[in-house]
């Protein structure tokens, strides 16, 4: 098998060699966790000078912190003598990080500040402004996401996400004050990282019959195989995906509220307040837009609809540690933001009535990758194929309630980060 | 303690094992009817913080690394929430306990710490869940903090606060009850 055949052409097929395959994995750390625009966290977890987070990029572990001055930085959680983790807390506030193991100590904005015995047993020769912590070469913020990219010539942040950042507005953008972050919920899963992102990207078939446990009967009676009525998939191209119920316009938001799970009084005055700030900040198409799946290239999932996104975190081939954060509008009054945590954790989670199921899923297609009869055999993702549509008032492609549409254009993005053009 | 503490601790213990085998053998018809009307379960997620002043051990806590409140927990249920996730297990598309996992729960360390005005009791326990489906086995331990309301001779669960000893949970779910 060559390097061709591991995503058909138009996408409509794959290799599961490339969910158990160690080498494909090394390369994808260079190819792609080490040139893609990575999530690393809110600004709204880091609330003040000081404050920092430890998180990663792909499996490298990554510190970014809030300097003294409020700028945002990302740096590699590695000291310059031996690499030790120089911060060991998940999160905190602090303006000095000290290595535990020789104590060499470094400011908030990265610089080493303090060496051991830099007198007497460095003889005064050592250069520190030349040792600082190692820069995530790019930090760029959206609508108060933080992403790093190792890749000092990657495009913009903006140009990566393209057309997705449309429809991400209508998380983080639809009013004034923007949005937070609560969590994460951490935990593994025994899968390779490809085959959670492509769930989040663009799986609506599933949620008929995997999720049937979580559904309202009415739902499972009337068409189990395309359960949501207003449901499209759309590409937004550059290997993003997402589903979206889109409402016609005739529809108002207490007609499409009412239509899903209950929810108390105070939640829903607040929802239709919110899309009447939505509706003037963007626009009215947008405002009848909700979105239920997404997942930005590579790692970066959401399940908006349940008011969760999380990153994708790969750890080996067969392994990831799922983050889980539940965003909610930064200016919600308390009771709607408890609601909406509360509601998000029985929904998603590892406790989650839907997403209980799933990593079951995820861990079965991992193990089957790994036989070497089974993985002769390629898998089929031609849902939709050739039936991809346009719209005169939306960006991206689009295909029905369920298409494959969205996995097809991610399995082509993880082909050209890997084999076109690539010289590292 | 005096005898009736005494009478009272037994009385604990045995509702907490009755609880626990009634799990473990899946009976959660008869397990929510051992729930208050107003229970509140919660199991909050836990990070690594560190703690504020190192050098007085009487300010450590565990209280600082747990996410609940204003944050996002693992589990934060009221008793409609727990109707549903039992609710669940019962469509025979519950694929994560669809065979049901195997579960053993030992429960000990049970201490009655107060009682409170209205009645209700105050308890601490220690649970260790081991579970086991095909994907492997996996062990919980934690710390339970329930409050019980006293219904004649027998106790119903008011609330009931979970603190796990894991950061990243290794388990691919949580679809058990603890």
């Amino acid at each position: 098998m060559t390097h061709e055949d591991y995503v058909a052409p138009d996408g409509a097929s794959i290799s599961p060699l490339i969910f158990s395959d160690p080498a494909l994995y090394e390369l994808e750390k260079r190819r792609i966790f080490g040139r893609a625009w990575l999530l690393l966290g809110h600004l709204s977890q880091l609330p003040r000078p000081g404050s920092f987070l430890r998180t990663f990029m792909g499996e490298e572990s990554v510190l970014v912190t809030r300097d003294r001055n409020g700028k945002i930085h990302a740096h590699l959680n590695a000291c310059r003598h031996r690499g030790f983790q120089v911060c060991q807390e998940d999160r905190g506030t602090t303006t000095r990080f000290q290595c535990r193991y020789h104590g060499w100590t470094y400011d908030s904005d990265g610089s080493l500040v303090m060496v051991p015995g830099e007198d007497q047993l460095y003889y005064s020769e050592i250069d520190k402004c030349r040792w600082g912590l190692v820069a995530v070469a790019r930090v760029e913020t959206y609508k108060g996401l933080i992403f790093g990219n190792f890749d000092a010539d990657a495009p913009s942040l903006q140009d990566f996400l393209g057309d997705m950042a449309w429809y991400l507005d209508i998380i983080l953008d639809r009013r004034e004050g923007g949005t937070e972050l609560l969590g994460p919920q951490r935990w593994r899963i025994a899968a390779n990282w490809k085959v959670v992102a492509e769930n989040h990207c663009g799986d609506e078939y599933h949620i008929g019959f995997a999720h049937g446990s979580a559904l309202p009967p009415d739902l499972l009676s009337s068409n189990r195989a395309a359960p949501l009525q207003f449901a499209r998939e759309i590409r937004p191209g550059l290997g993003h995906g997402l589903g979206a119920n889109i409402f016609p316009d005739h529809m108002s938001p207490r007609d499409w509220l009412n239509q899903g799970p209950p929810s108390p009084p105070c939640v829903l005055d607040y929802m239709v307040r919110v899309y009447d700030e939505m509706a003037e900040r963007l626009g009215q198409q947008r405002a009848h837009i909700s979105l239920i799946h997404g997942a930005v290239w590579p790692n970066f999932g959401m399940v908006p609809i349940f008011n969760t996104l999380r990153v994708i975190q790969p750890r080996g081939v067969n392994e990831v540690e799922l983050w889980s954060y539940c965003v909610v509008d930064r200016d919600a009054p308390p009771e709607v933001k408890a609601w909406v945590s509360a509601h998000s954790t029985r929904a998603f989670g590892p406790a989650g009535s839907f997403e209980q199921d799933d990593a079951g899923n995820w861990t079965a297609v991992t193990r089957s990758s790994h036989g070497v009869e089974s993985r002769k055999h390629r898998l089929n993702l031609q849902m939709g194929v050739g039936h991809e549509e346009r719209s005169d008032r939306m960006p991206g492609e689009f295909g029905l309630t369920a298409s494959e549409i969205n996995q097809r254009g991610f399995y082509l993005r993880w082909m050209r980060d890997m084999f076109e053009g690539a010289c590292s | 303690m005096n005898s009736e503490g005494m009478m009272r601790l037994l009385q604990v213990q045995q509702w907490l094992y009755r609880e626990a085998r009634l799990l473990d053998s899946r009976r959660y018809d008869l397990w929510l009817e051992m729930l208050d009307d107003q229970v509140r379960y919660r199991v909050p997620s836990r990070a690594y913080i560190r703690q504020a002043h190192v050098k007085d051990f009487a300010t450590w806590s565990v209280e600082r690394e747990l996410e609940c409140d204003d944050a996002l927990a693992l589990i934060d249920d009221d008793l409609a929430a727990l109707q549903l996730r039992v609710a669940r297990l019962q469509t025979g598309m519950a694929w994560a306990e669809t065979p049901p996992s195997m579960t053993r729960r030992l429960v000990s360390n049970v201490m009655l710490l107060d009682s409170d005005a209205d009645g209700s009791l105050s308890v601490v326990s220690t649970l260790f869940l081991a579970k086991n489906r095909s994907e492997g086995r996996a062990l919980f331990t934690a710390e339970r903090r329930d409050r019980l309301v006293i219904r004649g001779d027998d106790f119903r669960l008011r609330e009931r606060f979970v603190v796990l000893d894991d950061v990243v949970l290794s388990s691919e779910n949580l679809s058990q009850i603890f």
